[in-house]
């Protein structure tokens, strides 16, 4: 039932364009036209190149510095293949722009190359940048906020379900489980299981007008239908809607974190997290 | 008949244009009843139909006629490009496109393909495959129609015209250099001669434009820079040349356009680096932006900045939808944006003159209020930080790509809409960082409903919460 009325919903879309109204949530993005570099060491070699050869004008991360522009923006640098295109430039030179001439040999103007499509490649790929120190707060006023306006005394213990907490979790992961703990902890590149399938799943439970009421996890909920995923059979149920029948109740497990979103500041939260780090 | 002011003089064009096989050039700014040749079906954005057939009496008896599943092999399709002949591995595409139909026949793309199917049967009358030699496959938003020729755009920066009738290639051009991470999803946007296109990419601090090109050879007419150059207007919104000619402003969604007062309206996307403005202090124009442009020219008439110095992305791409109607008491010619941003801003699009800036999301937590030109003021308090900061909406923003509908029966705009939370961590601390410079832990949302807006006021008249999938993170709520 629920695969045909979702071929519907689309067909409803493409026929009444009046309406077309849909969902606001972009997908990642799939592929890129650079590729990374695999020759660490030639990177390591041509950073240190860089620095001694280049770094006085283009800065020693290569982008700009006194005079010399930014190398990792420069259309010459992202045309250039393994220091072919480079090498012919620095054998001239841009004398007139204050660029000297090089005569570097070719394997050094292939690690000056390696250096520089690393560093293009890491800045333009943003699932690659890596999250700094973030446990600056401090855990003395994340203690007083857990006892006090957070109020999460009410709901959980340090000695408890958060005993060795900090341990378990890296802090930017720590940090966003605090503030909404839903689902499991997700490994990077991994597909997570449905999220209805998971505990801290928003539920629901349908009254249909006659039979007893059904409770599980909510997979869809519109105005034309209702379904759920019964954690004990593994099955989805679904029920058509009209008006008030039957009567749908959804329950959030989650709803002081939920309540607590808008009233983050900034600071309670790297306070906390430092709290929650601290516990290990 | 829906549409204010229009005389029987635009209803013979309309007819005429259907009897000889209706294309855009001809349209006024309603949709016709038997075809939708254009992304937004006329020029307005208001993608409102006066079609009666299909009701709200009988909506659901609607069932299914047909279901066509993608078919992206190039055995049997009519195969053109620049790349190798074994395609690159990827995950199945999705259709973002708004089919075009003329004639009977939908025109439709996903990345590298383009398909004319017969829109009573399903049934492929062709299939052109385009061997790609990379790029991000995103999306692509669809194809333009100019009497017998097709135009489409690829995600290696090609412009590519193919027969309508056969779908055999004509000619393709290059239009941006793959290698500094352009890519190109847009789709074209035809007025009068003028077939207008415009780049994407955000992954390496690259310079947006908009280009008009000759439907008989493809040739550039004109280009637009979203960012000015030094001495240009706008040049003193930002530091330095360096800053604006790698300022970003990508043009990736097809813009409106008003044929008596012959202006394109469109909206612009965000400044690069993306997430860090530390190397960009200033407004940054005409990035997050609605642009009033001369089709024939490319000239600017007029501008208004919605994100004054964004370092959210949240693009000001959205749909900008033409309104004619009442505002204060007296008729005037209106041009709408819900933003990416989580604001609702009404213009007058002869001027440009602000009229209205209302918030369309309640969980928006990032400015610090709203300024004297109608502009949400940015606050350097929200931008990304080492430690993380909290920001709602996350950075695919309140609203996005998926274009909204305009009533001028109700004089409601709808649209959807996502109260989604994220953490912002910079993770390039250099004085000039490149990029993205930081990075992005989603959070969840607290409510993602389809909103209606009343024009005149800003304010919200409904709101129905969506449920489904990850977006099941809602507030309790009794239905």
């Amino acid at each position: 039932m629920i695969r045909v009325r979702r071929v519907l919903a689309v067909l409803v879309v493409l026929a009444v364009p009046g309406v077309l109204v849909v969902s606001a949530v972009p997908a990642a993005a799939q592929q890129q036209a650079l590729t990374p570099v695999t020759d660490t060491a030639a990177v390591e070699r041509g950073q240190q190149l860089l620095v001694a050869q280049c770094g006085f004008c283009h800065g020693a991360n290569a982008r700009g510095g006194s005079g010399g522009p930014d190398l990792t923006r420069s259309t010459l640098v992202l045309s250039d293949e393994d220091g072919r295109q480079l090498g012919e430039f620095l054998a001239v030179g841009r004398p007139d722009k204050g660029m000297p001439k090089f005569d570097l040999p070719r394997a050094q103007v292939s690690d000056l190359a390696a250096f520089l499509h690393s560093s293009i490649y890491q800045n333009s790929n943003r699932r690659l940048y890596k999250i700094l120190d973030i446990v600056i707060g401090d855990a003395k006023a994340g203690e007083a906020y857990f006892n006090g306006a957070g109020r999460c005394g009410t709901c959980h213990s340090p000695s408890k379900d958060l005993k060795g907490v900090g341990a378990k979790y890296e802090p930017a992961t720590l940090q966003a489980r605090l503030l909404l703990p839903r689902g499991r902890n997700r490994e990077p590149g991994t597909v997570p299981a449905p999220l209805y399938t998971d505990p801290t799943s928003v539920t629901a439970t349908v009254t249909p007008s006659s039979g007893t009421p059904v409770s599980g996890g909510l997979v869809r909920l519109t105005d034309f239908e209702v379904t759920l995923y019964d954690a004990t059979t593994g099955q989805m149920r679904s029920w058509l809607r009209n008006g008030d029948t039957p009567k749908v109740v959804v329950v959030d497990p989650l709803q002081a974190h939920m309540d607590q979103l808008p009233r983050w500041t900034d600071a309670d939260m790297h306070n906390m997290t430092a709290y929650l780090a601290s516990l290990k | 008949m829906i549409i204010y002011g229009r005389s029987a003089r635009t209803v013979a064009l309309c007819l005429l244009a259907a009897a000889l096989a209706v294309v855009p050039v001809r349209l006024l700014g309603q949709i016709p009843t038997d075809s939708w040749p254009t992304y937004h079906g006329d020029y307005s954005g208001r993608r409102f139909s006066t079609i009666k057939q299909i009701n709200t009496g009988n909506v659901k008896a609607l069932t299914l006629a047909w279901v066509y599943r993608l078919n992206t092999s190039r055995t049997g399709a009519i195969v053109g490009g620049e790349g190798p002949d074994t395609p690159p591995p990827g995950t199945p595409p999705s259709i973002k496109s708004t089919p075009l139909m003329i004639n009977g026949i939908l025109y439709f793309s996903v990345p590298d393909h383009v398909w004319a199917l017969d829109a009573r049967t399903g049934r492929e009358n062709w299939h052109y495959a385009w061997k790609t030699r990379g790029g991000d496959h995103i999306g692509n938003r669809g194809v333009g129609i100019l009497d017998n020729w097709l135009y489409f755009l690829t995600p290696d920066n090609y412009f590519v015209s193919l027969d309508v009738a056969t779908g055999k290639e004509r000619w393709h051009h290059e239009i941006a250099n793959m290698k500094r991470e352009y890519f190109s999803t847009n789709a074209p946007m035809i007025i009068g001669r003028q077939v207008i296109i415009g780049v994407g990419g955000d992954a390496l601090d690259i310079p947006g434009y908009l280009e008009s090109r000759d439907p008989e050879a493809g040739n550039l007419v004109w280009r637009w820079n979203t960012t000015p150059r030094p001495g240009e207007p706008g040049a003193a919104s930002w530091p330095d040349e360096d800053s604006m000619s790698h300022g970003g402003g990508m043009p990736w969604i097809p813009g409106t356009y008003d044929p008596e007062l012959n202006l394109y309206y469109l909206g612009t996307g965000n400044p690069q680096p993306v997430l860090s403005g530390k190397s960009r202090p200033g407004d940054n124009l005409y990035t997050c932006s609605i642009v009033a442009l001369n089709p024939n020219t490319g000239k600017m008439a007029w501008y208004y900045q919605v994100t004054p110095h964004d370092t959210h992305d949240w693009d000001a791409a959205q749909t900008p939808v033409l309104i004619d109607g009442d505002f204060d008491g007296r008729p005037r010619k209106m041009i709408a944006q819900a933003s990416r941003n989580g604001h609702f801003f009404l213009l007058d699009r002869v001027t440009g003159e602000h009229l209205l800036t209302s918030k369309h999301i309640d969980s928006l937590n990032w400015t610090k209020g709203i300024n004297a030109t109608g502009q949400p003021a940015h606050d350097p308090a929200k931008d990304a930080s080492v430690p993380g900061t909290l920001i709602s909406p996350d950075t695919s923003g309140a609203t996005n790509w998926p274009p909204p509908s305009f009533s001028p029966d109700t004089g409601l705009m709808y649209f959807g809409t996502r109260q989604t939370f994220s953490v912002l961590y910079l993770t390039d601390t250099d004085g000039r960082p490149q990029g993205w410079a930081a990075a992005e832990r989603n959070v969840g949302s607290v409510g993602n409903a389809l909103k209606a807006i009343d024009y005149k006021t800003g304010k919200v008249k409904w709101s129905r919460l969506r449920w489904g999938r990850a977006e099941a993170r809602a507030a309790p709520w009794v239905c």
